[in-house]
């Protein structure tokens, strides 16, 4: 370890000057849109969770209030809780917003169809009328060194959950099939972006950003991302200091992508984000295993598996942060 | 149908040295699949549905532990067992 590598501990994360690093990132925000930009404002796809929040609130300490536009964006399978939570927090820090319903623009792509389609092919019952559908992995994959595989898992109308592996050919057509919406989602941000000579604000957060857990040209498709390189635990931080309603807050992040309910956790990050938050740290700051092992209750063997697994995710989705090859 | 060890062994090697992005003369029968980034996510799944296609077996969930498919020395003896199993 060298001698400015501070000990491995829980708390490493922790933003120390909360007000200052809100100020900064406000600061940077406002330079990039209107100076490097060239833009006079900032349009944000708000879902009522805490990243799209946490950019909001940011994203008006930045422009003022009169420069932000919060879109909302439903389709057929978003909850109601998305619409409510993402007013609230518009109201909160008296932000104009725009309700866009995206679900004629993802029947005209056939993004329904299409992915139902490919569920029917695993269970022939699965009527998407009768049934609630969602795609996930398991929860023990990050200690071990075999990727993950996703399973799609279909809901009755009395809560009773059918799951199956997906084979490849499935699984790719159900991904590509729902990306539809973060792509539809992107096209209705940058008209109204156009219109207002405004930037589209993305709101990944570094985990998202690292680890690929976002669609190309769909929620990765943005001009500016002021939270793409927070933590998770930073993120929840701001979130505080910043005013976002409590219930933001407590809400578990969830994906809203598939008509039945599901965490982010159980889709993609496999452990809950407080382990993650330190894992990664530790992992992109060069901690060993040995290091690590004792302060997460984890064995340095299960450590080791998980920065693998990092490792792998990281390399895996290198495409997705890549913009198009010219030479 | 393939029984045979070897035979297994053989196929699935040529299956791997075709299907990885990796430097295939990097590869031998007991190169850590996973581990040193052979295979990746899809990797693994095209991987699971190939044995089902090809070796007329059925992969569980229980089945999908790190002994079972860390190198391709594993996986022929991951598949000898579930066709012996299968027969019995």
């Amino acid at each position: 370890m060298n001698s400015e590598k501070k000990p491995f501990t829980k708390s490493i994360l922790q933003l120390e000057n909360v007000e200052a690093k809100s100020i900064h990132i406000a600061e940077k925000l406002r330079n990039d849109v209107f100076n490097r930009l060239n833009r006079m404002g900032g349009v944000i796809g708000i879902s009522g969770g805490i990243d799209s929040a946490v950019t909001f609130a940011l994203a008006v300490k930045a422009f003022g209030a009169e420069k932000v536009l919060g879109v909302m964006l439903p389709e057929k399978d978003s909850s109601g809780d998305s619409a409510r939570f993402a007013q609230k927090l518009a109201d909160k820090f008296g932000v104009k917003t725009i309700t866009e319903n995206i679900t004629g623009a993802l029947q005209g792509f056939g993004c329904y169809e299409r992915r139902d389609e490919a569920v029917k092919r695993i269970f022939p019952e699965y009527d998407p009328s009768a049934y609630k559908m969602k795609i996930g992995v398991k929860s023990s994959g990050l200690y071990t060194n075999l990727p993950p595989l996703f399973s799609v898992i279909i809901v009755d109308s009395h809560g009773n959950e059918q799951s199956k592996r997906l084979p490849a050919t499935e699984f790719r057509q159900i991904e590509a099939a729902s990306n539809f919406k973060q792509r539809s989602r992107m096209a209705m941000l940058y008209y109204h972006a156009e219109r207002l000579h405004y930037s589209v604000i993305g709101t990944p957060n570094k985990h998202e950003a690292d680890q690929g857990f976002f669609v190309k040209y769909g929620d990765g498709g943005a001009d500016v991302m002021p939270i793409g390189h927070l933590y998770k635990t930073q993120v929840y931080q701001l979130a505080r200091h910043l005013g976002v309603p409590q219930e933001i807050i407590d809400r578990t992040p969830t994906t809203d992508t598939y008509s039945a309910e599901q965490t982010q956790e159980e889709f993609f990050y496999q452990i809950p984000f407080e382990q993650m938050d330190l894992l990664w740290y530790a992992h992109e700051n060069g901690y060993t295993p040995e290091e690590v092992a004792p302060v997460m209750e984890l064995t340095a063997e299960q450590v080791k598996s998980v920065f693998v697994n990092f490792e792998r995710k990281y390399r895996t989705t290198e495409y997705l942060r890549m913009g198009p090859i010219r030479d | 149908m393939i029984d045979n060890a070897t035979q297994i062994e053989e196929k699935l090697f040529e299956y791997v040295r075709k299907s990885t992005h990796a430097d295939v003369n990097k590869i031998n029968r007991e190169t850590l699949l996973f581990r040193e980034g052979i295979f990746d996510s899809m990797g693994f799944v095209l991987l699971i549905d190939y044995l089902e296609e090809n070796f007329g077996i059925k992969a569980s969930d229980t089945d999908l532990i790190e002994e079972n498919f860390e190198s391709v020395k594993a996986i022929t003896h991951y598949v000898q067992q579930k066709k012996a199993a299968k027969a019995a």
